[in-house]
């Protein structure tokens, strides 16, 4: 698994500045991904990293953190999926909530605002996942979606990476991934 | 014979909204001197704009008003964003000023509750004495709507806007009139006059998509520039207003406030 996590940062160490990139990656590889990114890219080019999640509760991916002993300092989340789950979960100071995953706009609108508020850094924006959004929007919106959020981040210079699970994706998804990413990256997870 | 050269018309000085979203939408800010009525329903995000609006005017040294026409200013400033830019200095300094308009009218000693055309000038004379004295650069009445409630007549309110909107822009100064439509309102203002003497149209509005009700903004005219007159989702923030562009990929349902 320390495979996966070397082969992820190490592809991710490689991208141009402001790239926006797919990463396919299997289930099974989302937490060696995750920390490739969070602990090893964003702090060694000293980014604020925006987590987007519409798959899992931000607290999920917290809890998951802070065993990994990851800091949460220079990590904020958009979680577009508590809400809507009507859980009473705890409010995460490092976390802010939309209400719908279907709030797309919404969720642009918190990206932006966390933009903001990390103006001192640059940031790396990360979108959990691909797949969970298309569950519940049709592909027009979704893509209309992705190009002015992608083309936005570019313009301010950001990373954008959007997660796509391998066992989820359809031709729509990967046509849709082919047009607003500059490269997707595998994780093959061998070695 | 030769072609006759056109004159480009020339570009009108910008008042700087602060608000970054709206200054694009306006292709940098509103032109100055310009009378805007900001419409919308309650709850969409009106006082807010022009509040921010006032506070970026008074943090670039513009001085700035705001009169408040029903809710006592002391409870606005209380229930006020907690903007990052905010700093009560500027209240303190001048630079921002908050106004009850209830108290101007006790001054002046316009009791009544309906307003004839005598009313309406001494009532636009103590605006303008007003925004001379304190060399007032950006001015919002929040709201017109109320004013207007004393004028009853379309004749009144058509003069009282017209003069109001004159006598400030020639003072340079850029102002903002909050006006409050219904949700069910099909134009932009409640009593039909204020949108067609306003230089320009901003509409705040609840969208209604699948169930999920998104808060808009959408500048239908502007004179004095060219604009988007598109419609953009917003939010407000300690940062100050966002706008995004409506999505249009989805099926849009319904329409309600504007």
């Amino acid at each position: 698994m320390v495979a996966v996590t070397t082969e992820v940062s190490e592809k991710l160490q490689a991208l141009p500045e402001a790239a926006a990139v797919a990463l396919r990656m299997k289930a099974e590889h989302y937490f060696d991904v995750i920390r490739a990114m969070l602990d090893i890219f964003a702090t060694k080019k000293s980014l604020d990293a925006i987590y987007v999640t519409s798959t899992i509760p931000s607290t999920s991916i917290i809890n998951a953190l802070d065993v990994l002993e990851i800091p949460l300092d220079h990590i904020w989340f958009v979680d577009c999926i508590s809400q809507i789950m009507m859980s009473p979960g705890q409010k995460h100071d490092h976390a802010i909530y939309v209400e719908s995953p279907t709030m797309l706009e919404n969720l642009m609108l918190k990206v932006e605002y966390l933009i903001r508020k990390t103006a001192d850094r640059k940031n790396l924006v990360i979108l959990d996942s691909i797949n969970s959004l298309a569950i519940h929007n049709n592909t027009k919106i979704l893509s209309e979606f992705l190009h002015i959020l992608v083309n936005n981040l570019r313009a301010k210079e950001a990373y954008t990476l959007i997660f796509s699970m391998e066992e989820y994706e359809t031709e729509e998804i990967r046509n849709m991934l082919n047009l607003v990413s500059d490269e997707t990256l595998q994780v093959e997870g061998e070695g | 014979m030769a072609p006759r050269e056109r004159a480009e018309p020339e570009e009108r000085e910008r008042c700087i909204t602060g608000v970054d979203g709206l200054d694009n939408i306006l292709n940098g800010g509103i032109p100055r001197g310009n009378t805007v009525l900001v419409t919308g329903s309650v709850g969409t995000g009106k006082t807010s704009l022009c509040l921010e609006f006032l506070v970026h005017g008074a943090i670039a040294g513009e001085n700035s008003l705001y009169v408040s026409v029903t809710e006592n200013s002391e409870k606005l400033l209380a229930n006020i964003i907690p903007y990052d830019f905010f700093d009560r200095k500027l209240i303190k300094e001048g630079h921002l000023v908050f106004i009850d308009l209830p108290v101007i009218y006790e001054k002046l000693g316009l009791e009544k509750l309906e307003f004839e055309f005598e009313e309406v000038n001494i009532l636009i004379t103590a605006i303008g004495n007003i925004v001379d004295e304190l060399k007032i650069k950006r001015l919002v009445i929040d709201s017109i709507t109320s004013v207007c409630y004393r004028l009853k007549t379309e004749e009144n309110i058509r003069d009282f806007i017209l003069k109001l909107g004159s006598m400030l822009s020639s003072r340079g100064c850029t102002s903002l009139l909050v006006s409050e439509i219904s949700p069910a309102e099909e134009r932009y203002s409640h009593y039909g006059v204020e949108e067609a003497i306003a230089d320009g149209v901003v509409v705040t509005g609840n969208l209604e998509r699948r169930g999920d009700l998104l808060r808009t903004l959408q500048v239908v005219k502007m004179r004095g520039t060219m604009h988007s007159r598109a419609k953009y989702v917003l939010d407000l923030t300690t940062v100050g207003v966002l706008l995004v562009p409506l999505l249009k990929g989805g099926s849009v349902a319904a329409a309600t406030g504007g």
